[in-house]
Formats: structure tokens, sequence, C-alpha cells
């Protein structure tokens, strides 16, 4: 089983990124270690989901780079992109399942792409992954058919259908009862442990947070404003983190915008 | 009742797996004979060895023997727990396909619900586009000139260019035949009488059709999808009058403007091509094409492309507001919605025809 390393997974280097003229992430630098959940916080519309969507090579940044294993993918092209996200799984934040193919062939889809053609296993995979994330009676249904949480699930099923050495997952537990969401952060935890993934996780759940992050990244308007672990953050100088794992509203609600 | 003890090998992977998997089917499963897993050998797993296991318990389920596991420990024992929901997983079956009547029946009862639908959308359309404005209660002005300048002026030049060629064709056509007695000046009145009665109004509301009415049901469709629609519903307002009404209301302006515009552009066609090739003097053409026609043959044209308007728009309304599912059901349904704007406009146009024949004549 796999330990805990110290050795660097991704690098990202002064990452500037806008949407048309807006400025949206600002200056971005910090590295991620290989076999580590590391948790990205922050406001909504704080630029998580884009600092995502760069580090897999969705989005180009302005400047900056980001270094996936020893490669800056910033300056690949589609070809070479393609490669390093087949083996990376992206869960999204609305589950992003095709809409025309059941649950099932969506979790399979990936594996008739890229994982060989023996049907008996890849419907084993299918069975054990959605079993996994509890989605095992919803094979047969249609993702029009299934509730946000649902959704969101069988796009974390589908994220880790190849077994890939890294996910990335826009908040896992939105949209999940109690329950659910601490079952999801157990799952996260065992694939951590058992199979040595790295995880990636935007997410505002406090609770999850304490119990899941080895490091945490505290993102405001574009800037990092704080790096490390939980407790650290308690303790931080920095009055808008503290704010935030206190849970205390600001004394008016700011307004963003382009 | 026996149960066959499998013991399973020290390292679970791909290949391990797979042996095993083919070891096992290889041995017939006798009648109520159960299979026990050992994981007690086992010190390592791996994703694709708990696959393997899950096509084991799948096997084990086809041929209705029990299943049971035992023996595992440490960090296998927390693998084997993550996967023991795909060991135990029943799975739900897609709902039987029906059978011959009673699938007729369900269809008609379909067809007879999605009549109602489309009737309850006629009506509360009707009444928010012409009553409604008229009680001073809310229409959206500012969509209405939006649409206004979406749907009409800018299906201007396409609409004057498809008339033209059409024009140009009938003209072309017609002549070979015409010429041949002396009466290529006859081509004039063909055009002129074909495009105010019939050809404008129908070349029109097919262009409007593809443009606007695919427009109409892809929007709608995908409002319904991201729940915009639910939304709208939520906070009171009313679906008609807050899209379709402005809608209706802009088509029923823009659609005889642009068939005025296409009777126009096709006898600019016709024109050019007598002019030209048929080589008779322009102002001899344009006093034959204006003692062809009455204005009873305009008004037949324009009151068609009324009546395309309020299909066009009502079809496409009607068709995105039934989507079902995802992205997939948005393409269904402006598909669908474009066949029936084309089955509409040749069914509307039929009866014209017919109420002009037996009715005016
Ligand atoms: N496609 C886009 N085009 C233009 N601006 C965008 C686009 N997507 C996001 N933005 C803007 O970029 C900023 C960051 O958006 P992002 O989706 O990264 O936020 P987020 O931190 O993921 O928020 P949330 O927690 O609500 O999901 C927001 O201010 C948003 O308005
Ligand atoms: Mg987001």
């Amino acid at each position: 089983m796999t330990t805990k390393q110290n050795d660097i997974l991704i690098e990202v280097h002064n990452l500037i990124a806008h949407y048309g003229e807006t400025l949206v992430l600002d200056g971005i630098s910090f590295t991620v270690k290989r076999v580590e959940i590391f948790v990205v916080i922050g406001g909504s519309g704080c630029g998580k989901t884009t600092l995502l969507k760069h580090m897999t090579a969705l989005l180009r940044p302005t400047s900056g780079s980001v270094i996936y294993d020893g490669a800056d993918i910033t300056k690949m092209d589609e070809e070479q992109c393609a490669k390093v996200q087949r083996n990376i799984g992206i869960a999204f934040q609305s589950g992003g399942l095709f809409n025309s193919m059941t649950v099932g062939d969506n979790v399979a889809l990936p594996l008739r792409e890229y994982g060989g053609s023996d049907e008996d296993l890849i419907h084993a995979i299918v069975r054990l992954k959605l079993g996994m994330v509890g989605l095992g009676a919803a094979e047969h249904l249609m993702p029009g058919e299934l509730s946000g949480g649902m959704r969101k699930r069988a796009g974390l099923a589908r994220a880790i259908a190849l077994d890939p050495p890294v996910i990335y997952f826009d908040e896992p537990s939105a949209g999940l009862d109690p329950i659910m969401a601490s079952g999801l952060d157990d799952l996260i935890l065992n694939l951590n442990r058992l199979s040595g993934i790295t995880f990636i996780i935007v997410t505002h759940e406090l609770e999850s947070i304490r119990k899941i992050a080895d490091r945490v990244l505290m993102l405001d308007q574009g800037k990092e404003i704080f790096l490390g672990t939980v407790e650290e953050a308690l303790t931080s100088p920095v009055e808008r983190v503290r704010q935030f794992f206190e849970r205390r509203a600001d004394d008016f609600i700011v307004q963003r915008g382009a | 009742m026996t149960t066959r003890r499998i013991a399973l090998p020290a390292s679970l992977d791909q290949e391990s797996g797979r042996k095993l998997l083919e070891s096992i089917k290889k041995e017939r499963i006798a009648p109520g004979e159960s299979l026990l897993l050992d994981f007690a050998n086992t010190q390592t797993m791996d994703a694709r060895g708990g696959a393997w296991i899950v096509a084991l318990a799948e096997h084990a389920r086809k041929e209705n023997a029990e299943l049971s596991w035992e023996g595992q420990q440490g960090d296998v024992a927390d693998f084997v727990a993550l996967i023991e929901p795909g060991l135990r997983a029943e799975i739900l079956k897609r709902r039987e396909t029906e059978g011959f009547i009673e699938h007729a029946g369900s269809t008609g009862i379909a067809v007879a619900a999605e009549l109602r639908e489309f009737g309850g959308l006629l009506v509360d359309a009707t009444y928010w586009t012409l009553l409604a404005p008229i009680e001073g209660r809310g229409f959206r002005w500012g969509l209405w000139t939006d649409e206004l300048y979406e749907m009409g002026v800018r299906a201007i030049r396409i609409n004057f260019v498809m008339n033209f060629l059409l024009g140009l064709t009938i003209a072309m056509m017609s002549a070979a035949q015409m010429r041949e007695f002396g009466l290529g000046i006859y081509v004039a009145n063909l055009v002129m009488i074909g495009f105010s009665r019939e050809l404008a109004a129908i070349m029109t509301a097919v262009v409007v059709s593809a443009r606007t009415g695919a427009a109409i049901a892809a929007e709608l469709a995908t409002m319904k999808v991201q729940e915009e629609i639910d939304a709208l519903r939520g906070m009171g307002l009313n679906v008609s009058q807050f899209l379709v009404a402005p809608k209706l209301l802009a088509l029923l302006i823009v659609m005889p403007c642009l068939t005025a515009l296409g009777m126009l552009a096709g006898i600019a066609g016709g024109t050019v091509w007598g002019v030209l090739v048929l080589e008779i003097r322009w102002d001899a053409w344009l006093n034959q094409t204006l003692s062809a026609a009455t204005i009873d043959d305009i008004w037949q044209g324009m009151s068609k492309s009324i009546a395309f308007a309020i299909a066009i728009v009502l079809i496409g309304c009607h068709n995105g507001l039934r989507v079902r599912g995802g992205s997939r059901g948005v393409g269904l349904m402006t598909t669908r919605a474009v066949v029936m704007d084309i089955f509409a406009i040749v069914v509307i146009d039929m009866l014209f025809a017919t109420m002009f024949y037996y009715v005016f004549d």
C-alpha cells in the first residue's frame, strides 16, 4: 500500500488567467505532492473552477505554467494534452454526464475507449465503480432520471473508471445529504490510501475539509491568500482565512463581477 | 448443499484475477453449490483485481450460486469493503417493452395528451398576445423588438436570395415550353401569379421555419433542461406571457413583411430572366406582370403567411417545452419542430387552396 510521499506531482507557477478582459487568476503558485489530498477553497466566484480547468489543460492561461509530472502542460499541443488528460480523472461541478447514454455506458465510455475490449471486465468495473459511489442500482437509468447529487456521484464513478493516479473533483459534496457526503469523504480517503490516488478537490464543506485535507489552498478574488494544513489555517494571521473556518459572515455582502 | 472453497492468489491484480475467473468458469457449478472466496493468502489487491472479483460475483449470480467471502485482513479487508456494493448489486432492469395493443393504446393516449397540450398553448398564447396587452396586462415590448430584429431584419438577405433564385428558376423552366409558341411574354403572368398566390409564402415559410422555428425550439428546450422554465413558473410568471407572446406577435408582423419581400424578389428573378434571356423589353414585361394578378391573388398569399407564422411559433414553443432529458432531448425536439413545421406548412397551404377554390372563386 502507498504511504504519503514527498515528491512533487504538480507544480503551478505564477498562473495568470483571464476570461476576455476580466482577470480571474492573479499569479497563483503552489505545488501538489504525490498521494496527497489537496483542497482548494474560497468564496463563490473566486476562481476555483477556473484554476481546476487550467490544471487539467481545459483552459489556457494568459501566462504562467502548470508542470504535471515534469512536463509543462500549458506549452503542450492538443495531442500531448490529450495524452495527459487520459491519465487523470475529472469530475465536474454539475456531473458532466452524457445525456444520450445510460449511467453505466457513461462510466464504461473511457474504459471502452482506452481500457481494452474485454466486455466482461468492463462490465465488472462499471459495476464496481457504481457500487463504490452507491449507485449500483442506477446502472440502467439515463442521466436525466437522476437527482443532482446522484449525477455528481455518477460523474465521480466515471472519473475513477480508469483508476487514474490523479483525480480532480469540483465540489464533490455540494448537493449531497450529510450521510452521503460523509460516505463520499470515506471513499476519497480510502481511494487515496488504498490505491494511492492524488486528489485535488474544490469544496466548501468545513467538516469535509477537516476530515480529508492534507493541505489547503485558499483563493480570494483570484489571489492566493493561504497555503498550509487545516491546523495552520485556524491560527492564520490572515483575517479572511480564519473567517472562512469560523464561518463568520461579512459585515456586508461583497459585490463582485466585471 | 456443498461449498466450494476458492483460495485467492497472494497478489490479486489484472492478470491473476483473469486467470482465477477463467479457472472457475471451466468447472461447472452444480445446482445448490455455493462459492466461498478465501482471502487468507491475499497480501495486496488493486482496482483491476477487484473488478475481476465483481465479474466472478456476476458469474455466480448467473449460475444461481451463493457467494460469500472470508479471511480478508488489513488493507485487503478495507478494499473488499470498498468493492462490496459491487459484489452485492442487484441490477434494476429497464421496463419491459409493451405489446402491440398496449403500444397502440399508449400511442393514442400520448397523441391525445399532446393535442390537448397544444390546444392549451394556443389558447394561452392567443390570450397573452392579443387580449392581455389590450387589457393593460404585461407584454414584454423590449423582448418583442429584439425578436423583430432577430426574426425579421436578419432574415431579409437570405429570404431575398432564396426567392430571387426560385423566381429565376421558375421563369427558366417555363420559358422553354412557352417560347415554342411565341408566348414568352406570358412567363411574366406565370411568375406573378405563382409568387403572389403560392411560392413567396411557401418559400418564406420554409426559410423562417429553418431559422426561427428551429431557434425557438432549441432555446425553449435548453431553458427547460436548465430549469429556467421551472424558475419562471416558480416566480409565478406565465411562460406564454413571458416567452411565447413576444415571439408570436413579432412573427405575426415579420412574416407578412418577409412574404411581401419574397414576392418582389421572385418577380425580380423572373424579370431578370425575361429581360436578359427572353429579350423582352423590360417595360412590356412590367406591364404584363402588373396586369396578370389581382389584389385577391396577393391577399391569398399574405393571409397564408399569417397562418404560417402562428404555426411556426407555436410548434417551436410546443416542442421546446416538451423536451425530456438533457442535451440529446434538445436536439431531438429541434428536429421534431422543424419537421412538424414543414408538414404544417404543406397542410395549411392545402387548406387555403381548398378554401379559395370552393369558397371564393
Ligand atoms: N465562461 C466564463 N466567461 C466569463 N467569465 C467567467 C466564465 N466562467 C467564470 N467566469 C467568471 O470567473 C470568475 C471565477 O469563476 P469560477 O467558476 O472559477 O468560480 P468558482 O470559484 O468555481 O465559484 P463557485 O464556488 O461558485 O463554483 C467568476 O467571477 C465568474 O464570473
Ligand atoms: Mg465552481
